[in-house]
């Protein structure tokens, strides 16, 4: 799978998946309450039941991809390991596990580190893959039409309408200009790779400006004076998938409090 | 008439003379194309139709009223007036198929049922209806094309205006927008209105053809008189259709009697060929 290709799979899961129809509405409450749930939980318990849970409603209920999700999974779960490893590492005070004497200095590795390196593991796995729910499962289309409902400012809504479709089309023609690039050779050589990227980059600005001009001239065409209107057609949300997401979420913050003074290790 | 340019010229602000003193006027329910090479001036007087370009001379007349171009006239003047582009992807902006073809009929203001209602039946018309809820960047160029031309027929103009309709298609996919044109023509009476060259195409579209050379409007006229012509569509760096040149050949090198207005279509070539067989040997049942 390679980088550009990854946005386009994102993107046509959200929109084939089979909660692609479900209300966004309901989908955003779940994946933001578990959110934050799985931020401020202080033992494993809530983070590891929110990863579990939208990690088999994501590969099971929704069938997306296993592989894509892996995929996605792989790029925080790397970056997470290194933080976590170097809080392990580095942080804490309090009873040491293990001392090590250094030539320069005495290094010591805390108890209270450790058990906050795997907190925070799970805290940012559980929260990831909230996230990865949202955002496999929610078209980009049904997430503005909930900022516009939720009284966003139109400015920002428009903007980011357009700019999520001409990402697309600049995609393209990125691409289109890299291959161009590549078969005479611009890539051969670092200084060479260089000097095409800038040229490439420069390129793409124009365009980008043309674009915007002419498709602001398509939409005078048709009438547009200054305000995007849109049909706003979503599915309602279901009160009893409401009402589980609030019980679930219920459940895990007393699962939270009644966990909270046990220790992590 | 429904459309009268008179002595029309635009000069671009880096001073290229776009067009140059155009007289030309349509009817309704007329089908015109536009003839000509790459930067005889085409687009740019498609462009001055619905208001998008200003003529720096002349004026322009939509039933007898010379254009108005503050805001309220140009938005009544583009709810008659579709307008599609040469490339789909400057067209379509919104996120799906049905929000974009929705633009127009609500910046007409109609209420959203309503508007849904036209946006159904104009993707039915080119026949996009099942890809309403899909994002534009999952179509082929060919189903943008007729995405774009839907969102203007979902406005329910009287005239559509358009550059290149079949530039960068495939073979169904140029004669399935042909096909689709003809149709509204026929059915709804619609005006329309093209900028092409690709001669093949042009007389099984138009019944009005205008051949512009340098910003100028060279002749206006119908397809088989203007094709006829040889050494005017010779100086102005076009072609015949394939099918007439090949008749023109058979007539010259050959001195087959063909019929001095020389076919343009298959089947036009059909029927001379069938004549001409039958003058060679009137008793063979062809």
């Amino acid at each position: 799978m390679s980088h550009s290709d990854i946005y386009t799979q994102i993107d046509r899961c959200a929109y084939t998946n089979r909660f692609a129809k479900t209300s966004p509405t309901t989908k955003i409450f779940f994946a933001l309450s578990a959110l934050i749930i799985s931020v401020s939980s202080t033992s494993l318990i809530a983070p590891i039941i929110i990863f579990a849970s939208t990690t088999l409603l994501l590969l099971y209920f929704a069938r997306v991809r296993v592989r894509l999700y892996l995929f996605l999974l792989a790029y925080p779960t790397f970056m997470v390991t290194l933080s976590c490893l170097f809080i392990a590492l580095f942080f804490g005070t309090g009873q040491p596990i293990a001392e090590i004497a250094l030539p320069w200095f005495n290094w010591t590795i805390f108890r209270s580190g450790v058990a906050m390196s795997i907190a925070t593991f799970f805290r940012v796995e559980g929260a990831v893959s909230c996230l990865f729910f949202l955002v496999l499962t929610t078209s980009v289309t049904d997430l503005f039409i909930t900022l516009r409902r939720a009284h966003v400012p139109k400015v920002l809504v428009e903007m980011s309408l357009l700019i999520y479709r001409y990402i697309f089309v600049l995609l393209e023609v990125t691409g289109k200009m890299n291959t161009a690039q590549k078969l005479r050779l611009g890539h051969s050589g670092v200084m060479r790779r260089i000097r095409s990227l800038g040229l490439l980059a420069g390129n793409l600005f124009i365009r980008t400006l043309e674009q915007g001009e002419r498709t602001f001239t398509a939409m005078n065409a048709r009438g547009y004076d200054g305000e995007i209107r849109v049909l706003e057609d979503m599915p309602p949300s279901s009160k009893t998938a409401l009402a589980g997401i609030a019980v679930f979420d219920a459940a895990l913050v007393v699962a939270v409090l009644f966990t909270m003074n046990i220790g992590v290790v | 008439m429904l459309f009268k340019l008179e002595n029309l010229s635009h000069r671009y602000s880096d001073g290229t003379l776009a067009l140059d003193n155009v007289n030309l006027d349509f009817a309704k329910g007329e089908r015109i194309a536009l003839l000509g090479t790459n930067g005889s001036g085409k687009t740019t007087l498609l462009n001055h139709l619905n208001g998008i370009l200003q003529p720096t001379s002349g004026r322009i007349l939509f039933e007898d009223q010379p254009l108005k171009y503050d805001a309220k006239s140009l938005l009544n003047l583009r709810k008659r007036v579709g307008f599609i582009f040469q490339d789909p992807n400057d067209q379509l902006f919104a996120p799906t198929v049905e929000q974009d073809v929705a633009f127009g009929p609500l910046n007409l203001g109609q209420p959203a049922d309503q508007a849904k209602k036209a946006v159904e039946e104009a993707l039915k018309v080119v026949g996009m209806a099942e890809y309403a809820e899909k994002p534009p960047h999952f179509l082929s160029y060919g189903q943008k094309k007729r995405v774009a031309l839907a969102g203007v027929l979902a406005m329910q103009p009287e005239v559509i205006v358009m550059d290149e309709p079949t530039s960068n298609l495939d073979p169904r996919g140029t004669s399935d927008i042909l096909h689709l044109l003809l149709h509204l023509n026929k059915e709804f009476g619609l005006t329309l209105l093209l900028a092409t060259h690709d001669v093949d195409m042009v007389p099984l579209f138009a019944n009005k053809l205008c051949i512009l050379n340098k910003g100028k409007l060279v002749t206006t006229g119908s397809p088989v008189e203007l094709f006829s012509n040889t050494n005017l569509i010779r100086e102005v760096n076009l072609r015949s259709p394939r099918i007439t040149h090949l008749f023109e050949v058979l007539k010259k090198e050959n001195n087959l009697s063909v019929n001095p207005q020389l076919p343009l279509t298959i089947s036009e070539a059909r029927k001379e060929i069938l004549r001409l067989l039958y003058l060679e040997n009137p008793f063979e049942n062809y």
